[in-house]
């Protein structure tokens, strides 16, 4: 422990405290950097948000294709409750003339 | 060797001795300055030459501003770096829900789809019988159509017959 007191105080030798101390802070903050950006990539949360947003942009074009497709039969419903509608009037109309 | 740092209102010394004591860290000026002059009182047994600088240290106040503003930078700097990340979480958490409206839409639209289906099925049940009606007379009809154009060929095979023995 002396050693390395001594050792650690020989490689200092010739600072000013203001420069240790400056030189400690910035390897402090520096270290909080690095600490932060290893927590993030740690996280892998880049690699799931691109993930993410591949999936979002193929899945995209499947629901518009979707919806329109979705609208169109929707279209077609109601013109086909339309003639529907219209055979069911002709009907009667026969039925009343057959009479 | 020997350093001393003076003006911090609280002492940061660096004592070696002989004896291979070493204290670091912030202790009071006075007991800094029982601790040099108890090294001092022992100069002739010190092997080594001790040397001290005298560092010139600003005011206060301005160490503590700046001790402020570092902090408060280092703050920002973080809070940006983690705000990147969560960001993007709520784009894609809106997208999600964008989504996710999309599909509730798409299902309303769905389940009127399927209403109006039904109502279509039942309504054509209900022209079955008709439609079946309209399916033989059809049929029918075409059967006369043939039996038509089979009388209308054998009338004109026997109108070429009347001639020619009306020839003879």
């Amino acid at each position: 422990m002396a050693a390395a007191g001594a050792a650690d105080a020989q490689a200092r030798f010739g600072h000013s405290v203001k420069g240790l101390l400056t030189e400690k802070v910035t390897s402090c903050g520096t270290d909080v950097i690095a600490l932060t950006k290893q927590v993030l990539k740690g996280s892998r949360s880049a690699e799931l948000l691109g993930q993410a947003a591949k999936n979002m942009v193929t899945q995209e074009d499947a629901i518009l294709h979707s919806e329109d497709s979705l609208r169109k039969m929707a279209i077609i419903t109601t013109h086909l409750q339309y003639h529907v509608e219209q055979s069911s009037n002709l009907q009667d109309q026969l039925s009343h003339l057959l009479k | 060797m020997r350093r001393g740092a003076q003006g911090w209102g609280r002492g940061l010394c660096e004592v070696q001795a002989g004896s291979g004591l070493c204290v670091r860290g912030s202790v009071p000026m006075a007991t800094a300055a029982e601790g040099l002059s108890e090294a001092g009182a022992q100069p002739a047994k010190q092997p080594a030459v001790e040397t001290a600088e005298e560092a010139k240290e600003p005011a206060e106040a301005d160490i503590n501003e700046l001790c402020k503003d570092m902090f408060n930078k280092m703050a920002t700097y973080l809070t940006g770096e983690l705000t990147a990340t969560s960001e993007d979480y709520k784009l894609l958490e809106n997208m999600n829900k964008l989504t996710s409206l999309k599909y509730l839409e798409m299902k309303d639209i769905a389940i009127n789809i399927s209403r109006n289906l039904k109502d279509l099925n039942k309504k054509y049940a209900a022209l079955q019988p008709y439609l079946e009606q309209i399916n033989l007379i059809e049929e029918q009809v075409a059967a006369l159509e043939q039996a038509a154009y089979k009388l209308d060929a054998y009338s004109k095979k026997l109108e070429a017959k009347y001639k020619k023995l009306e020839k003879r």
